[in-house]
């Protein structure tokens, strides 16, 4: 039998739950961005994998994939912009050290 | 079984595998960078998926987008903010995978456990430290191992039950109604002409998000952004350029040399004794220029 689609389902959940930990766990926020581009793969693979599996005549789900795909592009640029700027002027890019709003 | 089956689950397994192990290492490894390498490998990995999916122009744009684009940004940042050795999670529960992926970075065992011990009595001052102690970048093997953050289990704890719940679920769930029916071999084509039909307005937004996403990262990234007017001048004064390199030997090469400068000549002359360093020319252009840098 071929490789069916929970198979490609749990590579899936296992890529966003290693992504979740990434997110939540790590301090750098440059770590925090490699987490959620990995949370963004996962949602990818999850639906090509229904795409394959359930409906493979209809290919709004590839675009839908590559809009994806373009908006973690901008979201990462952005990010770094952010995350440049915030080096420059505290010197670090460890999250829990932007504390200043804190009470 | 037949032979393409076979084949097909070879592949499927060897790419999970790469994918999966890929993105564990990237959150558990010590060192960014290598974190970095790490998303690589599990970006490759969900590539082949995709290929493995019969998405082939995805595999493709994963591969070129990814990798050739967010990938490079994410090292140069790694790079940029001084900190390749990262500050990992090294008290944490999961110290057996972490040990694994980090292989080769930490010199000794016990350096890394005195690091904790001693970094279990001052955690107070972190921010004074900041991670960017010229004494924490000159270790070789445990690299910023000093910055241990506190125990994590309960973000191990959550990402576990999340996934392991997920899995669960997949499963427990009765098969989808799937169909046998294989994609078009010209998805590409396809996926161009609903991209320019029936998805027109969210390729043109798209567009206009990568626009403006460029504005707005120039915008914010711009140099000169600076909060007040020390900062401001130190960027200014760092900016300079360096002391001309004088071919003649002083005193009339040190007319230019700011005198706070001058101390940093004589110790940096010290080390350069014990180190053997570059010729005393080439130091006072050097030295004026850390100083600076290190006003900023």
């Amino acid at each position: 039998m071929a490789v069916p689609l929970t198979a490609y389902l749990i590579v899936g959940a296992l890529l966003f739950g290693l992504g979740v930990y990434a997110v939540i766990a790590q301090r750098s926020a440059v770590m925090i961005l490699m987490g959620i581009e990995v949370l963004l793969n996962a949602i990818g693979l999850n639906m090509i994998a229904f795409w394959r599996f359930v409906n493979p005549g209809d290919y709004s789900a590839q675009i839908f994939t590559i809009l994806i795909i373009t908006i973690g592009a901008v979201e990462m640029g952005i990010g770094l912009a952010i995350m440049m700027l915030l080096y420059r002027n505290r010197g670090t890019v460890q999250v829990d050290q932007y504390d200043s709003l804190k009470g | 079984m037949s032979f393409a089956e076979a084949a097909e689950w070879f592949a499927f397994v060897i790419l999970a595998v790469i994918s999966v192990a890929g993105a564990l290492g990237m959150a558990t490894t010590m060192s960014m960078f290598r974190s970095g390498i790490f998303l690589m490998a599990s970006f490759i990995g969900v590539a082949g998926l995709f290929v493995l999916l019969s998405a082939d122009l995805l595999g493709l744009l994963q591969v070129m987008m990814y990798i050739g684009g967010m990938l490079v940004m994410i090292l140069f940042m790694v790079l940029f903010s001084h900190d390749p050795g990262g500050s990992m999670m090294a008290d944490m529960d999961m110290s057996l995978i972490e040990r694994f992926f980090s292989l080769g970075l930490s010199s000794s065992p016990d350096k890394e456990g005195m690091d904790m011990e001693r970094h279990g009595h001052d955690g107070m001052d972190m921010g004074g430290q900041g991670g960017h102690d010229p004494m924490d970048m000159g270790g070789q093997g445990g690299m910023d191992m000093s910055m241990t953050t506190p125990v994590k289990r309960w973000a191990a704890a959550l990402s576990v039950t999340l996934g392991g719940g997920l899995v669960a679920l997949l499963l427990l769930r009765p098969a989808w109604p799937t169909t046998d029916t294989t994609p078009n071999p010209e998805s590409a084509r396809m996926i161009g002409e609903l991209l320019m039909s029936k998805y027109m307005m969210a390729f043109e937004g798209a567009g206009l998000l990568i626009l403006i996403g460029i504005f707005g990262a120039v915008l914010v990234a711009r140099p000169g952004a600076y909060p007040d007017r020390d900062a401001r001048d130190a960027y200014v004064t760092r900016d300079l350029p360096p002391a001309p390199i004088d071919e003649d030997p002083p005193p009339s090469a040190d007319a230019h040399v700011p005198p706070e400068a001058l101390e940093e000549v004589t110790v940096s002359g010290a080390h350069r004794d014990e180190a053997g360093g570059p010729p005393p020319q080439n130091e006072t252009g050097q030295a004026a220029s850390e100083s600076l840098d290190r006003d900023s």
